[in-house]
């Protein structure tokens, strides 16, 4: 427990606002050398909540079997704060899943699969626009709206966001504890895709301008004259 | 018998288990933050060891209560003695969280240094009402 004070202490800030969070504060290098502090115990705690709230997209793997696995991973969570926060998380994929799976053409209730308290409501409210969820998820109509309009960077956007004040929110109510830790930690992971993702969106974004311009004739005009002066 | 000794005892070493918690999880604080800060040290150090007052308290309270312990006062040392030390022990253990608290907030903004000190001050307030009642208390304590 008392290593809990030196840990939490020596984590560096991330601010309230996830859009605020332009750069990291540390390398996820130096973040592991800290975390070092945990106990055996709590790095296996940690990297089940990170595997589940950050899932690997490269695995491959039918819902059924991953639902298990989901179950089983976070019945080994040593908090039950830890427990609804993960919970909370697939639920809302699980919610996502739901409203992809009923696009696509001849799909139907039954063979939906998912986890969490929100499944079987899924189910029963499947012709429903939203599940009739809209008064249990309050941003849930901002969600749908994006879904509908198929913005979905604005959508993980918000998802995000959402997520981001919910760790937030429990870093706060918990003080030099596992849950302070694990809610830093996961915070840190939103922050890190999204920048990583940012800095892929501006790579993209440079080659097809430099590309326009290049290809502008321009450009390749003063670039062939100008290599054409080099050639004399 | 044995309870009026330990009420003599009482205060000096739960006082002292007291602040060697408190300041323990304090400096730990510290020494947290002096990883992630570059300036500011020294005050972190200087929070961490706010809960030893308690230890001074109960060496006091102590030395107050110090008498021959006989059937006619053991109950009265015993009363006083262990439930002033009580009162220091659990104030020097908040008040090391207080101040990890303190530390931990004050590394993000050093501007609210002396502001996130205030409920380390109030704990530490406590500690003296125990402290300050115990000696008034045991002057009414048969020698």
């Amino acid at each position: 427990m008392a290593n809990y004070y030196t840990l939490v202490t020596c984590l560096p800030w991330l601010p309230e606002q996830m859009e605020k969070c332009t750069q990291l504060p540390l390398s996820r290098i130096a973040l592991n050398r800290r975390l070092t502090l945990l106990s055996p115990e709590d790095q296996q705690s940690l990297a089940i909540a990170e595997a589940l709230y950050h899932p690997s997209v490269t695995e491959v793997q039918p819902d059924r079997e991953r639902v298990q696995q989901w179950q089983k991973q976070i019945a080994e969570l040593p908090s039950s704060v830890l427990q609804e926060l993960v919970t909370q998380r697939l639920e809302i994929q699980t919610l996502m899943a739901a409203l992809r799976y009923r696009k696509r053409p001849n799909t139907s209730a039954e063979h939906f699969y998912g986890y969490g308290r929100l499944t079987e409501w899924i189910k029963n409210h499947w012709k429903e626009p939203l599940f009739a969820l809209e008064t249990q998820i309050d941003p849930l109509e901002q969600w749908g709206e994006l879904f509908s309009s198929e913005h979905s960077g604005d959508l993980q956007s918000q998802l995000d966001r959402y997520f981001w004040q919910q760790l937030l929110a429990v870093e706060r109510s918990h003080h030099f504890t596992i849950e302070t830790v694990v809610s830093f930690v996961l915070r840190w992971g939103i922050a890190e895709r999204r920048l990583k993702s940012d800095a892929e969106t501006a790579l993209a974004d440079f080659h097809t301008l430099s590309d326009t311009l290049l290809h502008s004739s321009g450009i390749q005009q003063q670039l062939n004259s100008l290599f054409e002066d080099m050639n004399r | 018998m044995a309870l009026g000794w330990a009420g003599l005892y009482g205060p000096m070493a739960l006082g002292a288990i007291g602040s060697m918690i408190g300041c323990s999880l304090a400096g730990q604080a510290a020494a947290g933050a002096l990883l992630e800060t570059e300036t500011g040290h020294g005050r972190y150090i200087g929070i961490s060891a706010m809960p030893s007052s308690q230890s001074i308290y109960g060496i006091v309270v102590m030395f107050a209560l110090n008498r021959e312990v006989t059937p006619e006062n053991a109950a009265g040392l015993a009363g006083i003695g262990l439930l002033c030390g009580l009162a220091l022990m659990f104030s020097a253990i908040y008040q090391g969280r207080s101040c990890a608290s303190a530390i931990n907030v004050s590394k993000i903004r050093p501007e609210i240094f002396g502001m996130s000190l205030a409920p380390a001050a109030i704990v530490e307030g406590f500690a003296v009402f125990a402290f300050i009642f115990a000696l008034v208390i045991s002057a009414g304590v048969p020698a």
